[in-house]
């Protein structure tokens, strides 16, 4: 899907999942948008690429999130994908129409669409810093300051891959990233994981990553032992 | 603070009101198990492990039938045991109860490699059982349906259960008082005209009298005598744990629940331990020797009923918490103690702890019922703001999630009616899609690609026929029971006008709904065998299914269950009992499945239905809450004997740590039941946790999980029902 910008009131939908309790505080539905300005190697959700998604109408969807308001006591909902700031319109929409209504809303990004606007709507921002193929995190710079300016609550996140960017080097480069832009919280690694392998298989897609072993508990205790020296 | 007998009317529930201490705080205060208690329980799971080894029954006592007084005091450890009291002479040792009907006693010795002895047969050779009774009576067609499995589980030939006397009564009044109250009530119905009504009542009075002096006998065995009201906390739950064992020494019903007990034992606890007469220590250390009794609790059963209802089930079930009507919590210090015997002896599928959920239960509370859950998988809610409006403050729960108040209602327990294979015989005209024998009124069979609206008509007028047979059947069940196995103990526990509950059930819920979208939105032709019986179905298109908060499928499980319910209704019930429905069905899904052929929404012919209420197996895919959702609206004005929810959720889905998932616990709990969902069994887990306690039942004897209503240890189910666990749905997200 090449198109950046939606119309308002209908968006690219590839799923819509009430009940997750990890994807943000409290419990959560999540909101997978289709379409994603990147590509990375360890996508956990490849049929956000390379399917259009369904079209879906504001207001239907926010009726289907209004069904759960009984659950959400400390969560909400969740914007997830693909990237959901791709679809501009669409996700300003639904994240004011979300304040609108009382309910708190969450935005996992990939922090490469620096948008003031989006960021200063959302309740809070969940960025998963991607450095496993790339040295340049400039990106982020630019992202985190417009986060601070809309005093947005963020959260940085790592997806921790075996041999790619678990090297004291990568760590040290991304904890001065989160220095430098005064992300409070640290970081938050996942371990890279291939459970997504069967939906590439369904899908007769590659899945770059393949020969990559899944990362344990020991390398993320690893990892943020490293992270710690730096900061 | 006095506690004393009240005057008047017995009235345990205003004793309560008047005397109990609400407690909002946290579970800091709470002992762990003294060295007596782990001493003690040392030697119980040591016997357990015995019980295991010899196949799931420790030994059987063949030559006497099991009553109030026909056993010796028996004991686990004399000098070190608390509470007193035990089923037959030896702890675990399981006694015979022919009264339901001789064969299962005989087929149950024999199973487990013992011979029922020529005493206990001779003497029943002389004896109507319930069993025999109820198929003296049984109408051709009666038998025909229960046979080919349309009607299932049906309580002719074991006890019927589901009845709590309250024990508490005991504790409270002393034998003599209540002895009296019956043998004035007796006095003032022999004052009446002698209908038929009349008469059975004064000779139920007289059974009663009769074995609350038995009681009293039983206690004596002990050494004890329970004639007075018990007067410290000691006595008061050793009076009501005799009350309970009396019961469960005559009756071997299905499901033999405790009631509500906890915050009645507070009352005594909290004045000893204000008196300087017990700590906390002490006090936990009652409640947990209380609590090691129920757990070894044992009915003698058949391998077809272990079938029915896997897992070796007491049902010793606990209401625990609620809220008063006058908005006091009913949580106090000794809800946490029993809870935390969970803790202090292990995890464990008995008693059967029940929290009644409020969302305005205090937060600590509540938490830490959720962390209880995340660690144990032992215990399961339902929802106190539903059920308080029509029951009171002083309700329990029967079995799994059959609310009555107690010592004021009792039920006639109805089993269940196979609503997926009632579907499949409408399809076929009245003939059963297994055997292709004519059970109901002659019909047309489906031909061609299935219309809904017709499909619809003759599943109605189909439902209307089995509603008014199932009624009829259940009508006969409980006369015969109440002539032949009347439950003599636990009604002189219940008032003398007692009102009654005729207790109907339906299995295949999921499945019927299923099929019923299926025919609606997509397309559905039938497959006919060589005689011309539909044995399978061409499903073409996707579907609506229930479980995913969608609500072209929950709809059609709403107006289903409104249209059963309805039906029920038109045929009288016996002793003027109303008619109740749950959405339940133990662990008997499987059973049902295996009797049931291919449905039209995909199930092939044989598999396991999805337990009570729950949707279809990997069905609901839109996430927890969407499936929660679903079930929670099944209305339970239409289904007052309860809708049975088994839900299993991964604890990485469930939140980030244990604090998170326990909160995330709590706001689900709140979210499913402010909609007017009924129950909750909670399982938090791997499935790959329990995939390993099937391949190594020795290295995992106390992995307890949720099934149905009840809690039961992995290890006891037989392989059928541990791989449909393994099937149901693993909330959870990656």
């Amino acid at each position: 899907m090449n198109e950046v910008e939606t119309a308002r009131d209908t968006g690219f939908i590839d799923s819509v999942y009430c009940g997750s309790g990890v994807d943000g505080k409290g419990l959560r539905c999540v909101v997978f948008f289709s379409g994603c300005n990147l590509r990375c190697p360890f996508c956990h959700n490849p049929e956000t690429l390379c399917k259009r998604g369904e079209p879906m109408r504001l207001d239907l969807l926010l009726d289907r999130l209004e069904r759960y308001r009984a659950y959400f006591r400390r969560g909400g909902v969740t914007l997830s994908g693909g990237e959901p700031f791709l679809q501009r319109g669409f996700c300003l929409a639904l994240l004011r129409a979300l304040k609108d209504r009382g309910i708190r809303t969450c935005v996992e990004t990939n922090g490469h669409i620096a948008d003031g606007e989006l960021i200063a709507a959302c309740g809070e921002i969940v960025c998963d810093i991607k450095n496993q193929e790339t040295d340049d995190l400039s990106a982020y710079d630019a992202f985190f300051a417009l986060c601070k300016e809309g005093r947005v609550s963020l959260r940085a996140t790592n997806v921790l891959v075996p041999g790619k960017n678990d090297t004291a080097e990568k760590i040290g480069a991304l904890a001065s990233l989160l220095r430098r832009s005064s992300v409070e919280e640290g970081i938050r690694f996942l371990p890279f994981r291939k459970l997504c392998l069967d939906k590439y298989r369904e899908l007769g897609m590659v899945f770059p990553y393949v020969n990559i072993r899944e990362a344990e508990e020991g390398d993320i205790l690893r990892a943020n032992i490293v992270f710690r020296q730096f900061i | 603070m006095a506690v004393r007998e009240k005057e008047g009317a017995i009235d345990v529930r205003t004793f309560i009101q008047e005397n109990y201490t609400p407690y909002e705080g946290g579970a800091e205060f709470l002992c762990g198990p003294t060295a007596r208690t782990s001493a003690l329980m040392e030697k119980v799971n040591a016997l357990l492990k015995a019980e295991r080894d010899k196949g799931g029954v420790l030994d059987i006592d063949t030559e006497r039938v099991s009553s109030l007084l026909t056993y010796p005091a028996g004991y686990i450890d004399r000098e070190n045991e608390i509470i007193v009291g035990l089923q037959t002479d030896a702890p675990l040792k399981r006694g015979v109860n022919p009264f339901g009907g001789i064969r299962m006693a005989r087929q149950a010795c024999e199973a487990y490699g013992y011979r029922l002895s020529d005493t206990v047969e001779t003497e029943f050779s002389y004896k109507t059982t319930h069993n025999d009774a109820v198929f003296h009576a049984y109408t051709e067609e009666m038998k025909a349906v229960r046979h080919a499995g349309l009607l299932t589980g049906l309580p002719d030939a074991y006890g019927r259960g589901r009845i709590i006397g309250d024990y508490r009564r005991v504790a409270l009044y002393g034998v003599d008082r209540l002895i009296e109250e019956k043998a004035a009530e007796k006095r003032a119905y022999g004052e009446r005209d002698m209908s038929e009504e009349t008469v059975r009542t004064l000779e139920e009075l007289y059974k009663q009298i009769d074995f609350l002096k038995k009681l009293k006998e039983m206690a004596l065995l002990y050494g004890i005598d329970i004639s007075a009201p018990a007067k410290s906390a000691k006595e008061a739950i050793q009076w009501t744990y005799f009350a309970y064992l009396a019961a469960i020494k005559e009756q071997n019903g299905a499901a033999m629940s405790l009631g509500r007990v906890s915050t009645f034992f507070d009352i005594y606890l909290e004045r000893d331990i204000a008196a300087g007469l017990l700590t906390e220590e002490g006090a936990q250390e009652l409640i947990d020797d209380f609590v090691i009794k129920l757990r070894i609790t044992r009915q003698l059963r058949t391998p077809e009923y272990n079938d029915l209802f896997g897992g070796d089930p007491t049902w010793t079930t606990e209401s625990v918490g609620g809220m008063g009507e006058d908005g006091r919590t009913l949580v106090t210090k000794t809800s946490y103690r029993i809870l935390n015997t969970l803790y202090n002896l292990g995890a464990a599928p008995e008693p059967n702890l029940t929290v009644l959920w409020s969302v305005r239960l205090p937060e600590p509370f509540k938490i830490f019922c959720a962390k209880l859950s995340i660690d144990t998988d032992s215990i399961q809610y339902e929802n106190d703001d539903l059920m308080r409006p029509l029951y009171g403050d002083d309700y329990g729960i029967a079995c799994c999630v059959s609310a009555m108040k107690i010592g004021k209602q009792m039920q006639f327990f109805g089993a269940r009616c196979n609503l997926a294979k009632l579907l499949l015989l409408s399809l076929n005209g009245g003939k059963d899609e297994k055997s292709g024998k004519q059970l109901g009124p002659e019909g047309e069979s489906f031909a061609g690609v299935l219309d809904y609206e017709k499909v619809r008509a003759a599943y109605y007028k189909y439902m209307a026929w089995l509603c008014r047979l199932y009624v009829n059947t259940l009508n006969v069940i409980h006369y015969m029971h109440d002539k032949y196995a009347y439950e003599k103990i636990q009604m002189a526990l219940h008032d003398t006008e007692v009102e009654r509950f005729l207790a109907c059930g339906v299995a295949g819920f999921s499945v019927a709904v299923d099929s019923l979208s299926a025919i609606r939105y997509a397309k559905v032709t039938p497959v006919y065998n060589e005689e011309g019986i539909i044995c399978d179905f061409k499903t073409e298109g996707d579907f609506p299914k229930y479980g995913n908060d969608d609500d072209r499928a929950d709809d059609i499980a709403k107006d289903l269950i409104r249209e059963f319910y309805e039906e029920l209704k038109k045929t009288p019930a016996y002793r003027g009992a109303k008619h109740t429905l749950s959405v339940l069905t133990i662990t008997s899904n499987v059973v049902y499945g295996k009797k049931t052929g291919a449905t039209p929404d995909g199930r092939k012919a044989g598999e396991p239905f999805a337990p009570g209420a729950n949707p279809m197996h990997e069905r609901d895919v839109c996430g927890a809450l969407a499936s929660l959702n679903s079930v929670a609206k099944i209305p339970y004005d239409c289904c007052r004997d309860g809708i049975s929810n088994t839900f299993s959720i991964v604890p990485s889905a469930l939140g980030e740590d244990r604090e998170g998932r326990a909160e995330n616990l709590c706001d689900l709990l709140d979210g499913y039941f402010v909609q007017g969902a009924h129950h909750l069994n909670v399982n938090v887990f791997d499935r790959e946790k329990l995939v390993a306690a099937m391949e190594h039942p020795e290295l995992y004897p106390n992995v307890t999980i949720r099934v149905s209503g009840y809690a039961v240890n992995f290890h006891k189910l037989s392989r059928a029902h541990q791989l449909e666990v393994l099937r149901r749905t693993y909330h959870g997200r990656v």
